[in-house]
């Protein structure tokens, strides 16, 4: 019923929503994974343990192949893992479930034949939401997303960083307390990339969700996150933890301090060892 | 699915197409007027095959076959690299194309018999006719498909033309070259085909006209399995050099 | 200098083309039996518009039932082969080497089964243009991004709604394309079949006419032909461009071809 009350809300509101800090919001426990190879069974991801508080930033960095999108399809609901459990908000997550878990992927994957509006209502036309509570809620996400007046153009007329901007804010439509998100700005270039990022802690600052971000980026890691999971290459293991104590809001100038640096350099130093 | 399993899977269906075709008439489920049993379509193709008035047909429509394709090759592709090298020429042509492709090409064949009467000429005349179009594009389409990064790296380091041509523009072409050719024959077949089945006094396309004419239906299966055959191994055959070459496209 | 923009190009080369066919018998330079002039193919079309009417309306119900087959059966079966990566695997490249063989040869069959009737040209039409149709629209079908399923379910689309909300739309390009496909196809194969044995219909009238030297009439027919199979084009391309906005509409020469290098295009 609280999700029914979101919908007729105009605007959004963080408090009715945030999980009270402290609870947990993702609680991951021995997750292990071994899909069929064509030459056999291979491991995938190794004994992941991790704890995600609710209103986290958290960020996972690993180098290619690690497992690190298969970790995110199984966390949200897309794939099944073979062992271990996964909870969100105290409940397994079956199926993807749109209300708890909001999916952003690398390639914004917006529909070429839908607004950019339409975009943004298509998870709420899914379940049969009303025309007018639809259209209030896409307006509002398009605001959060800075992209009030572009509702009408289409895929095809926005820029790359417009697109993903579309991509955040259908994954906000439904408002759900967790977001994840798959190395989003990757197809972007780099100055696109910084504006994007700072932009997503913005909107992240207003709206209290627990995001749990991939990348390959360092900077961006140390720049986004509360904490940077450092995973190995394949089988994917948890090799390290390193809280990022930069105070927020996070600015530009902080990526010049040696704080910064020093971060950057633990998780580089972790990800070579790795074979 | 492995390259084995495949390939029994796709043999299997063929055994079971030639068994429908052996038994269905044979048990008279098929009309066996209407569709011969495959068994005596293929002795009756036996016997064909050493018939002289065969062979004579055989030799004109191969004889045409190849001197359409020696026209209109070189015709189409010269004319293919002048579309795509001028962009004006590409400007002015390459929607024309579009609709000359809606054509049924079939319609100029009266206007070949007029010119050249039915004969031999005639024949290549529209055959060449049609495949020249199709080479045109094939060509066109090759030429630009050279990436401009090939051609910027090799003018860099200092290449004449004739270099930039052999050592850039032959190679990245040649698997499209290929395919070009491939689907030029396929088009160039069936334009004699054509001409021989609408008007002629020689050729496999007018036996095959003629025996349709006359109800000899296992004569007729006998002559469509045989071109269909010959058109498949040679597509075949092309195909093969033509992965050959493009081992290296994505 | 300034070369003249190639729109203008092309209408000046059309009006160059009206006026050599006009003038160029006319003045002997080749003999009215092989190219009669404009003037006397019009006239001839208008004496005997009756004729003409009654011809190609015979030759559009044989396109229509032919493209019905051709593009229904052709884009189901092109979605299913393509759709499905073992049968795709299985079946494109045996259909793509069938493609090899001139379909023409079968049309005898047809008339020997179906008679000269409006049968016999559906038949071969229908099959002729089923192959390109097929290939295109499983060539089609595997440009559908595989993320657009991935984002819907994990906005928590059932699978109907997958179908519904998200392949049907993404594969309308393709859909389209397969329809002008087809029916182009559907056209030049009833032509074909009508000039080679046929009673009735454009084709027809261009083979009779022909055997009893009438270059007028026959004239009048070919033009009928080349008006009808623009004009679809032009139809089709307009239809196109009006529900597929979102398509690049980079016509060139690749396009002709299709994805899977086939050119999918007339043969005859």
């Amino acid at each position: 019923m609280q999700h029914v009350a979101n919908l007729t809300r105009t605007g959004i509101d963080p408090a009715a929503l945030a999980a009270p800090r402290g609870e947990s919001a993702i609680e991951v426990d021995n997750l292990s994974h071994v899909y069929a190879g064509a030459q056999g069974a291979v491991p995938a991801l190794e004994n992941i343990s991790m704890s995600v508080r609710a209103g986290r930033f958290v960020v996972i960095v690993g180098p290619s192949g690690c497992g690190k999108t298969s970790l995110l399809m199984m966390l949200a609901g897309l794939r099944a893992q073979s062992r271990g459990t996964i909870l969100c908000q105290g409940s397994p997550i079956p199926n993807p479930d749109p209300r708890r878990i909001g999916v952003i992927f690398q390639e914004a994957s917006l529909y070429p034949w839908l607004s950019a509006l339409d975009n943004i209502e298509f998870p709420l036309s899914l379940r049969g939401a009303l025309r007018a509570e639809r259209r209030q809620r896409a307006e509002a996400m398009l605001r959060l997303v800075g992209l009030e007046g572009f509702g009408a153009r289409f895929p095809h007329e926005l820029s790359g960083g417009m697109k993903q901007r579309v991509s955040i804010a259908r994954g906000l439509v439904q408002d759900p307390p967790v977001l994840l998100m798959d190395e989003p700005f990757a197809a972007l270039d780099e100055q696109t990339r910084m504006t994007m990022g700072h932009e997503l802690l913005r909107i992240w600052s207003m709206t209290s969700k627990t995001v749990v971000f991939i990348t390959h980026s360092l900077t961006e890691a140390v720049y986004l996150a509360d904490e940077v999971l450092v995973m190995s290459a394949r089988p994917g293991r948890i090799i390290d933890r390193i809280e990022v104590p930069l105070p927020r809001p996070r600015t530009y100038e902080m990526m010049a301090t040696d704080v910064f640096g020093q971060l950057r350099d633990r998780i580089w130093q972790q990800i070579r060892k790795t074979p | 699915m492995s390259r084995a399993q495949i390939i029994f899977i796709r043999l299997a269906l063929l055994a079971l197409v030639l068994a429908a075709w052996e038994f269905l008439p044979r048990r008279e489920i098929v009309n066996p007027l209407l569709l011969p049993p495959l068994g005596d379509v293929l002795s009756l193709l036996g016997n064909l095959l050493q018939r002289a008035q065969v062979h004579e047909a055989i030799g004109v429509t191969a004889a045409e076959v190849v001197v359409a394709f020696l026209i209109a090759v070189p015709l189409g592709a010269a004319l293919g690299v002048l579309i795509a090298e001028s962009e004006y020429l590409g400007a002015v042509f390459k929607p024309v194309l579009f609709y000359v492709f809606s054509i049924p090409k079939s319609i100029f064949l009266p206007l070949f018999i007029l010119v050249f009467g039915i004969s031999f000429a005639q024949k290549v005349a529209y055959a060449a006719f049609t495949t020249t179009f199709v080479v045109l594009i094939s060509a066109a389409t090759a030429v630009e498909s050279v990436k401009q990064d090939y051609l910027l790296v090799a003018r860099s380091y200092g290449a004449t033309r004739a270099q930039i041509l052999l050592r850039v523009y032959v190679p990245s072409m040649m698997p499209l070259l290929l395919e070009a050719l491939r689907i030029s024959m396929i088009f160039n077949f069936t334009g004699v085909m054509i001409a021989e089945m609408y008007a002629s006094r020689t050729g496999i396309g007018h036996l095959i006209a003629g025996w349709g004419e006359n109800f000899q239906m296992p004569e007729l299966f006998a002559g469509v399995i045989v071109l269909a055959t010959v058109a498949i191994l040679f597509n075949e055959a092309v195909r093969f050099f033509e992965a050959r070459c493009s081992t290296w496209r994505t | 200098m300034t070369l003249p923009a190639p729109a203008k190009v092309r209408r000046a080369m059309f009006i160059a083309l009206l006026l050599l066919w006009e003038l160029v018998p006319r003045t002997g330079l080749i003999p009215e039996l092989f190219l009669p002039a404009l003037s006397s193919t019009l006239a001839v079309l208008y004496q005997d518009w009756r004729i003409y009417a009654e011809a190609l309306a015979v030759t559009l119900y044989e396109v229509a039932v032919a493209m019905v087959i051709a593009c229904g059966g052709g884009i189901v079966a092109g979605a299913v082969v393509g759709g499905v990566a073992r049968l795709r695997e299985l079946l494109l490249p045996v259909f793509s080497s069938l493609y090899a063989v001139p379909i023409v040869i079968l049309y005898p069959v047809f008339t020997a089964w179906f008679g000269v009737g409006p049968e016999s040209k559906i038949a071969f039409a229908g099959i002729y243009a089923f192959f390109p149709v097929m290939l295109s629209t499983a060539a089609g079908i595997r440009t559908i991004d595989p993320q657009f399923i991935l984002a819907a379910r994990s906005m928590g689309a059932t699978l109907t709604q997958q179908i519904t909300r998200v392949i049907i739309p993404a594969s309308l390009p393709a859909v389209f394309a397969g329809l002008r496909l087809g029916g182009a196809l559907a056209i030049i194969g009833v032509v074909v079949s009508e000039m080679l044995t046929a009673a009735a219909g454009i084709g027809y009238l261009v083979t009779l006419n022909r055997t009893i030297l009438d270059s007028p009439r026959v004239f009048a027919a070919l033009l009928m032909i080349l008006i009808l199979s623009v004009a679809y084009y032009m139809l089709a391309r307009a239809i196109e461009s009006r529900m597929v906005v979102w398509q690049s509409a980079e016509r060139s020469p690749k396009a002709v071809r299709g994805e899977v290098g086939v050119p999918i295009s007339a043969a005859a």
